[in-house]
């Protein structure tokens, strides 16, 4: 993999980027009503929309009005909240380590937990296992994440109690250190569970399918002629290649992952960037609204730059070259 | 990784998965409680901690422990000293003169003085607190400094509510040398408070707590507390939740689902009050607008009054916590409700036949259809919208229901608060809308606004109904001018007696506050202090 | 397909959601809306799925429901067939610069996170179920596209195109004849799984208060279930419940016909 790949991909996404900020920018000035209100909030007075009109320069023709928010949103201002009296960037920070702590923690539960199944799975095509497997996967795949969630306190928090109910950390809570890396653990399992559930439902078939695609080739036919035993086939000789979709599904999924993660945390009360997302939609705070989704959508185009650069990284097929 | 029992390592993964799962859930759930530490939840996260600029209830509710007002109010709603000992009621109460307490400090060490009360009247209260710019801005002439610890409020004619409104939830005091020369709206220290309450800050986590240290200068001597923390649990479950499982020793609110529970728990004690930070003696209340030509008729009206079913509000929405309202005027305020006014009584059956009366025939199974009614086409159903906050809607669905049994489809749409306010109140884009009005303890403070003509104006909470009446407006010039109680009492009957003959509301239900706290602290109050003068054990 | 266990139960439980959404309002016992019963009345004869907070029949909410979200669903898919089929089948047919454009285009669209645009959207154009339907629907055909143009660029090179080409026929024309009749099971399959996934969208849409307020639908019932999980554990049970079989029904369709193709 050049240099000279990784600087292609690069410039490859500055279009998309660019694509997706004058998309914001063009919703905050198709949407009905005055502009200002989109990009500073409803509950300002006139003096403060006096400021922000000049800030965004919202009198000036709309190609000026473009790059200077063009300008803005490079230098990372995104607008200014008036509900939490901050910088709209500032406001999004703050709430993104939670929930980067709960996709995360989601994805690498569900990659441990869906590779595994989905090798059972697929090594043993239409068997018993694979029948319960798959069948498990796309019941998954087609619940709600909110539903989930509310069974899943329902069933564990309220009646057996063994999960906490809500939050990061116990109300009463003063400890630091390991006590409170306990703390929040204890807190994370749930929702990311729930999380996590989806992704393993997807993570499965994609697993399952990739694999099935692997077992017909030569090299395994070769592993199996040479006499070793089936698990260390699929493990050993099939799997690995069989990630490599994995990881262009992770790039995929990224979206979808970080949507399930906000209406985990609105489930669980998760002081994450899904929280946020409620407060502002309930308060109108549409600069924090617009923040959020240029951000998400930033983050999305760089999980897929990196996914595909780590797939050409392990696939010796473009390697060569 | 790999070794000669390959199949069994693959379960590996998810095996250490499940064990870390379980651990971390069978972990201890109680964390040793520090006996002195009270743990408060609230629902919201108030964004700022100054509640001089705002009428917003969970900022009031946060920061009420940083503050003092001039007077504080006891439980039975008298004025008692705080920030001043004494005071003279002057020229037939055109004048009120305060004295000082000396000696008090701001938790910065900066010492209080007149100052501070005439800079908060002028620069933050008569500027952007809706209540006392409602009551106070139009009598008031000046408030000033006569020394540094006498201050003088001077009207142009005499008005008696003031002393109700010297609360700290009403007029807390804020510090001048903090506040001076700066916006007060966007000034850091809304984060950063300084106050001469009984607790000092420490602390503001967004979304997270806000943490207190006991004020060991108070003026009333130091609290048995040492430190008070507010968690900001948004979901109401949740906090009673946390109560039960002993991690949060108060609640500001008590959801409905939950009393009954609750009431049986013995580690736990409810209270109810009428108090609150955001307004107390409030009433819900339907208001029409009443430059719909189908508001227009008073048979209309009276017909929706009649088809109302109060007590199932108080059944079915605040699940038994609350009353139905029989009089324009709470009947928290004991003085002036008048119990003896006639509001029209559920009665279908005539509420039928006034709508009938007035054009509106029933045909069928759907709404009602105007034949010979003014200012609307014949053949036009009768179906009006109602907006309210999200909070209330719940109201709508419930009226919906009831007028649909009298021929009246009601179409109830939640609005967020800006766009509420917006709409209401500014645009006057609405056909019935909700809001709770809170009375105050006076009159004057919390009913003047819906009645008088001066009020109708762009401002969220004012005259909804767009009521116009010389004989009201004469009436409530009269009783605030008055500082004698019987004939107070005496105009505020007449006011209400108008109010329910004229119709333009109706007075839905009155809600109280249910606080709910846990039996390992006692001493707690039901106002903005709560906290001030209770103590924990372990 | 049919013969598939899969693909009967999927057929029923497609059956079911269909005829809650063309029938359930006939059949409803009570009007939702109405107050029928007691306050969080747990599942009874009289409710057979409880009751809500103002006594209110969730069985019949939930009938009425079915329409709303089953209508987004098959609105947005039917833009996203449209849209899909007429940029992938440009885009595979053509080749070239158009192909290149169109695909970078059908990538933009890919990459933007479907459930916050649609958030951002509606809190600056306000609710609506025609704002839902054509939010979702203006971002949903991207994976559609994709496998119309792979399979276009599949069949184009194929003898029975390349003789329509020969003869003379306009591309529009071998389109339409020779290749939508062949891919459209291909079709079918991502259309259902899309169908799915439309749904579970405006769900969560309808949870987080974002679907039309004039109308019921099912995220919106079990939005209103979670401020009484603890005391009224029907109010979320249900409406959730009817979702999944939903999706549920629709997807196991889907995998029936896809393997029922593949010829498994």
């Amino acid at each position: 993999m050049t240099a000279r790949f990784v600087a292609g991909r690069l410039l490859q996404v500055v279009p998309t980027v660019l694509a997706i900020v004058i998309i914001g920018f063009l919703l905050t000035r198709l949407a009905p009503g005055d502009p200002v209100l989109a990009l500073a909030g409803e509950h300002g007075d006139a003096a403060y929309y006096a400021f922000m009109r000049e800030r965004f320069g919202l009198d000036q023709s709309l190609p000026r009005q473009l790059a200077i928010y063009l300008r803005q949103v490079a230098s990372g201002d995104l607008g200014f909240s008036y509900v939490y009296g901050r910088d709209t960037m500032h406001v999004i920070l703050e709430r993104v380590p939670a929930t980067i702590l709960l996709t995360g923690t989601a994805l690498l539960s569900s990659l441990l937990v869906a590779i595994p199944l989905g090798a059972i799975a697929a090594a043993r095509p239409h068997g018993a296992r694979d029948v319960g497997i798959s069948t498990l996967a796309l019941g998954l795949y087609s619940t709600p994440a909110f539903w989930v969630g509310q069974l899943a306190i329902l069933g564990l928090s309220l009646k057996l109690g063994i999960f906490p109910v809500q939050g990061m950390t116990s109300a009463g809570g003063d400890s630091t250190g390991v006590l409170r890396a306990w703390d929040v653990a204890r807190h994370l399992a749930l929702p990311a569970l729930v999380l996590a559930s989806q992704e393993i439902a997807v993570l499965v078939r994609v697993t399952r399918s990739s694999l099935l695609d692997e077992l017909p080739r030569d090299h395994i036919r070769t592993a199996r002629a040479k006499g070793l035993g089936e698990a260390r086939t699929l493990v050993r000789h099939a799997l690995p290649r069989a990630m490599l979709p994995i990881v262009t599904i992770v790039g995929a999924r990224i979206g979808h992952l970080i949507a399930g993660a906000s209406i985990v945390e609105i489930i669980f009360g998760w002081p994450g960037m899904g929280r946020l997302l409620l407060a502002s939609l309930q308060s109108r705070d549409t600069p924090i609204l617009l923040g959020i989704f240029l951000v998400v959508s930033l983050t999305v185009v760089l999980v897929n730059l990196l996914s595909d650069l780590a797939y050409a990284a392990l696939d010796p097929r473009i390697r060569v070259r | 990784m790999y070794d000669r029992t390959g199949h069994r390592r693959r379960f590996s993964g998810p095996l250490v998965l499940l064990l870390v799962w379980g651990g971390a859930a069978c972990a201890s759930d109680r964390f040793a409680r520090d006996p002195a530490t009270l743990v408060a939840a609230i629902a919201g996260d108030p964004g700022q901690l100054n509640p001089a600029i705002t009428t917003n209830g969970g900022v009031h509710t946060a920061a009420g422990l940083l503050y003092d007002g001039l007077l504080a109010l006891d439980d039975s709603l008298r004025p008692s000293p705080a920030l001043a000992v004494r005071w003279d009621v002057e020229d037939g109460g055109a004048r009120y003169r305060f004295h000082l307490r000396r000696g008090v400090q701001w938790h910065d060490g900066a010492p209080f003085s007149s100052a501070d009360v005439v800079f908060t009247f002028e620069q933050m209260l008569l500027r952007y607190h809706a209540r006392t710019r409602a009551s106070m801005a139009s009598s008031l002439v000046s408030v000033s400094a006569v020394d540094d610890s006498t201050v003088l409020f001077t009207f142009r004619r005499p008005y008696a509510p003031l002393l109700q409104q010297l609360d700290v939830s009403e007029a807390p005091i804020l510090p001048a040398h903090l506040y001076a020369g700066r916006d007060p709206l966007r000034n850091p220290v809304n984060v950063a408070p300084v106050g001469t309450g009984p607790f000092r800050f420490v602390s503001y986590t967004p979304h997270s707590e806000i943490r207190y240290a006991v004020n060991d200068r108070y003026f009333r001597g130091p609290s048995a507390l040492k430190a008070v923390v507010l968690r900001i649990i948004p979901d109401e479950d949740t906090q009673v939740a946390a109560l039960e499982a002993g991690e949060v020793d108060w609640l500001f609110t008590v959801p409905g689902p939950a009393r009954r529970r609750l009431a049986r728990d013995s580690r736990v004690r409810l209270v109810r009050s009428a108090l609150s930070a955001g307004g107390s003696n409030c009433i819900t209340t339907l208001g029409f607008n009443l430059e719909r030509p189908w508001f227009r008729d008073l048979r209309v009206r009276k017909a929706i009054a009649h088809a109302v079913n109060r007590p199932q509000f108080v059944e079915r929405v605040l699940f038994g916590e609350g009353r139905a309202a029989d009089a324009p005027i709470s009947s928290g305020i004991a003085f002036a409700h008048a119990s003896d006014i006639a509001v029209p009584a559920y009665d279908t059956v005539e509420a039928a036949r006034l709508l009938e009366a007035a054009g509106w025939r029933r045909t069928g199974a759907g709404p009602r259809i105007a034949r010979g009614v003014a200012g609307v086409v014949d053949g036009t159903p009768f179906t009006i919208g109602f907006k309210a906050m999200p909070s209330q809607i719940a109201y709508g669905d419930l009226l919906r229901a009831q007028l649909h049994g009298v021929g009246i489809d009601l179409r109830p749409e939640p609005l967020e608060q800006a766009v509420f306010a917006a709409s209401v109140f500014t645009a006057r884009d609405f056909d019935t809308a909700i809001g709770a009005y809170c009375n105050g303890t006076d009159p004057e403070i919390g009913v003047r606004r819906m009645y008088v003509t001066s009020s109708i104006a762009p401002v969220p909470f004012s005259n909804m109904a767009g009521y116009r009446s010389a004989e009201m407006d004469s009436l409530f010039d009269r009783a605030g001018a008055s500082i004698a109680l019987p004939e107070r009492r005496r105009l505020y009957h007449d006011i209400q007696a108008l109010a329910v003959r004229d119709q333009p509301y109706v007075w839905l239900v009155e809600t109280s506050n249910l606080r709910a706290y846990s039996t390992r602290c006692h001493g707690f109050s039901v106002s903005s202090h709560f906290a001030a003068t209770a103590a924990c054990t372990k | 397909m049919l013969r598939r266990p899969s693909g009967r139960i999927g057929v029923a439980f497609v059956a079911v959601a269909l005829g809650m959404a063309i029938v359930g309002p006939l059949l409803a016992p009570y009007d939702p809306f109405a107050i029928t019963g007691g306050s969080l009345a747990s599942p009874s004869v009289a409710h057979a799925m409880g009751t809500d907070s103002l006594g209110r029949d969730v069985l019949s909410a939930v009938l009425f429901g079915a329409r709303t979200s089953l209508l987004v669903a098959c609105a947005v898919s039917a833009i996203a067939l449209v849209c899909g089929i007429a940029i992938g089948a440009t885009a595979g047919y053509r080749g070239g610069y158009i192909d290149a454009a169109l695909m970078r285009t059908t990538e933009l669209f890919q990459v933007i996170p479907r459930f916050f645009f649609a958030v951002v959207v509606i809190a600056l154009f306000g609710p609506g179920l025609d704002r839902i339907i054509l939010v979702l629907g203006f971002t949903s055909w991207p994976s559609l596209a994709r496998v119309v143009r792979g399979e276009v660029i599949a069949m184009r090179d194929l003898d029975f195109v390349r003789a329509a080409v020969a003869m003379g026929a306009p591309a529009g024309h071998i389109v339409r004849r020779q290749l939508l009749p062949n891919l459209m099971p291909t079709v079918i399959v991502t259309l259902g799984l899309l169908f799915g996934q439309v749904l579970l969208l405006e769900a969560t849409l309808g949870f987080l208060g974002l679907g039309d307020p004039g109308a019921i639908s099912w995220g919106m019932l079990a939005a209103q279930a979670q401020g009484f999980l603890r005391v009224a554990w029907w109010l979320a049970l249900f409406p959730g419940l009817a979702i999944t079989i939903t999706v549920l029904g629709v997807n196991l369709l889907a995998d029936a016909y896809a393997a029922a193709l593949g010829g498994e």
